[in-house]
């Protein structure tokens, strides 16, 4: 299990790499990312929504309300093309970041 | 299967205007529903899908302060001090100040049952005259806030909280722990003390406080109206 300090840090990435494929709801979204990563990320509510709203408002994503199969109505999630543009540096950080730590562990069992 | 909008809007009290609170309502409600549901067609029964799906939102207040402080860019916290303990403090030193000067100046209060065998009281006539004004200020200034039914009330007659925990927690306390304090304390001069200190200066501040409520929700109401 990603300790809690790492998964925020990761959980915006994961968002936002799950949008690319195309749009989702909250806990579709929540679904797909949990299944992608064996269950290590996993979120609750006050993990996803906050950071949805707060990715919204940066402009990385878009919620429009839309009515589902079931009927029900949901806010579903796509990426824009400011969050488009921030995936691509975002996963370079986070590849060099794993880069290094495999580097240094490396190291240490040397 | 659980009404989850029902519960969603239980747990979740939110310092944003009726529109942004629903909807935020209707998403994190259909989020449990088909949480639960997916759970359901699993194969895992109600109860104990419904108690996994509950475990989804284990910490309301957490969910309460974070979506708060995303959407509108201020801590409950921040909401709870600017809409009651601001304005608390505002009427509490409002209401002492007035009490300090009128002791100053020397205005004299009435006493009551002086030459009967009950305890005597000492209200301040002036000071309750004037009280309607300060319930009437900590009104305007958690409205103003934002603050709640509950966090207006509370401004209002926050000037009598600290008499009413002295009265009810601090002397019977003290009257138990400590041997310094006169045991002779009649229950009847206890009721008075009330009386005198809570009830009495509790009314003027509701009537001012009510009043001037009554007339900014009518105003507000009317600038409603008028802004469809």
């Amino acid at each position: 299990m990603v300790g809690s300090g790492i998964k925020r840090g990761t959980a915006e990435l994961a968002v936002l790499s799950v949008l690319q494929d195309g749009p989702l709801h909250g806990y579709e979204l929540a679904r797909r990312i949990e299944q992608q990563t064996n269950g290590a990320l996993r979120f609750t509510l006050a993990a996803l929504y906050p950071m949805l709203y707060r990715m919204e408002q940066q402009r990385w994503i878009r919620g429009s309300w839309g009515t589902g199969a079931n009927g029900r109505r949901r806010r579903c999630y796509r990426l824009s093309p400011a969050g488009k543009k921030k995936l691509a540096p975002l996963r370079r950080e986070w590849a060099e970041l794993f880069r290094a730590l495999r580097r240094l562990t490396k190291v240490a069992h040397a | 299967m659980p009404d989850w909008q029902k519960l969603v809007c239980r747990h979740l009290s939110l310092p944003l205007d009726a529109a942004e609170t629903d909807e935020i309502h209707a998403e994190l409600a259909a989020h449990l529903a088909d949480a639960y549901e997916s759970m359901l067609r699993e194969g895992i029964n109600n109860s104990e899908a419904a108690r996994r799906t509950l475990g989804l939102a284990k910490d309301w207040q957490d969910l309460q302060r974070k979506i708060t402080l995303v959407r509108s860019g201020k801590d409950t916290m921040t909401n709870r001090v600017t809409q009651l303990w601001l304005p608390g403090l505002a009427t509490f030193l409002l209401a002492t100040g007035i009490l300090a000067l009128i002791q100053i100046a020397g205005l004299k209060p009435w006493i009551l049952g002086k030459n009967s065998d009950l305890p005597i009281a000492v209200p301040y006539v002036w000071w309750l005259i004037l009280l309607p004004l300060v319930g009437a200020i900590g009104v305007y200034l958690s409205w103003r806030a934002g603050g709640s039914h509950r966090a207006i009330l509370l401004s209002m007659v926050f000037p009598v909280l600290p008499y009413l925990a002295s009265i009810l927690v601090v002397l019977p306390v003290s009257l138990i722990l400590d041997k310094f304090i006169a045991h002779n304390i009649s229950p009847m001069s206890l009721i008075l003390a009330l009386l005198g200190w809570v009830l009495a200066p509790a009314a003027p501040l509701l009537a001012g406080g009510l009043i001037t409520q009554r007339f900014l929700s009518r105003r507000s109401s009317l600038d409603a109206v008028a802004s469809r």
